[in-house]
């Protein structure tokens, strides 16, 4: 499965950051996943699991963002949702856009002490 | 009560792994081995296209080979035939190698001395387009029994690739493949990557491939 070593590879960065920083339980890990984004947020619940069994991350809870797929219109510079609207600047049906966010695929934070 | 606070880590996933290829890519240049990342699904001739680019370029040049599968060896020994230092990797169960298992495994080959070394990625087209294995170039293989529409299915992996082999071409009448239709396809998604059609087997087209092959390794150990 596909999301899987992408789970490892985030329990590995923050194993990283857990030494970095001293810590001594981390209780939740954020991640941020942009809707158009490669990752499906349901199969990286589902991999956590087996990504942190047998490690000491047993006890620490997953938090997933959204993170909407936003573009402005070139034209009007109105900002809409990709998505919902089929790539079309809903304002002027321009087809004309830069994206703002929706690519996202990070670690925001961690909880933990 | 344990004192827990949010601490902001901001990390985009894959950038351990982007860090740690950036520094095997340094030290292969430094070495003047040019690392080739070979990508394909499973049972597109792999095996086959490395054998007929070995034999081709073996007597002008030292190569290595690293073969990543799940299990077995046997295609190890396949290329063990042509008298190339080969080694075997198991992913143990991963559907790709990063850049810290690429880096272990030319350890093991003993890749000191090489002018070209070919890692055979794991079969599968998904995975190991994420992640970045430290290699100079991504060289990937469209079989035609495949079909023309795989850009379409797997964006992503034609994106990252310098160059597509398009394999078993001898074999097109038998198949519904537009070989024009594929490459405008891929070509739409990655205008500056190379398309070679070849035939491993019949050893079609192998020449142009090898020469861009040869070309490569001359950039990369003269630049």
């Amino acid at each position: 499965m596909h999301e899987l070593g992408v789970v490892f590879e985030v329990i590995k960065t923050v194993k990283n950051f857990v030494d970095k920083n001293d810590l001594t339980k981390v209780d939740t890990i954020v991640l941020q996943i942009g809707e158009l984004s490669s990752m499906i947020p349901k199969y990286i619940h589902e991999c956590f699991p087996a990504a942190i069994d047998g490690t000491e991350f047993e006890e620490t809870k997953l938090v997933i963002e959204i993170i909407p797929a936003a573009a402005i219109c070139k034209g009007c510079k109105h900002v809409f949702n990709i998505i919902k609207h089929k790539s079309q600047c809903p304002e002027c049906e321009s087809l004309e856009w830069g994206m703002l966010t929706g690519k996202e695929f990070s670690i925001k934070e961690v909880i933990a002490c | 009560m344990k004192n827990f606070k949010i601490l902001e880590i901001k990390e985009g996933i894959f950038d351990n792994n982007n860090k740690e290829a950036d520094l095997l890519r340094a030290e292969l240049k430094q070495q003047n081995n040019l690392l080739i990342n070979l990508m394909s699904s499973p049972g597109s001739g792999k095996t086959t296209t490395l054998v007929s680019t070995i034999n081709a370029l073996k007597d002008e040049m030292k190569i290595g080979v690293m073969e990543a599968d799940i299990d077995s060896d046997v295609d190890a020994h396949t290329i063990a035939n042509t008298g190339t230092k080969v080694i075997q990797l198991h992913t143990g169960g991963m559907c790709h190698l990063d850049a810290e298992m690429t880096k272990q495994g030319l350890e093991g080959l003993g890749s000191e001395g090489l002018d070209l070394t070919i890692l055979e990625n794991v079969g599968n087209l998904v995975c190991p387009a994420e992640f970045d294995t430290g290699a100079a170039k991504n060289v990937m293989i469209l079989s035609v029994p495949e079909g023309d529409d795989k850009p379409l299915k797997y964006p992503l992996m034609f994106s990252i690739c310098d160059v597509l082999l398009i394999n078993k071409i001898d074999a097109m009448g038998f198949f519904d493949f537009d070989l024009e239709a594929a490459t405008t396809r891929v070509k739409k998604l990655n205008p500056n990557i190379k398309v070679f059609p070849i035939s491993a087997k019949t050893g079609e087209g192998v020449e142009a491939w090898t020469n861009w092959l040869r070309g490569a390794v001359k950039d990369w150990q003269e630049s």
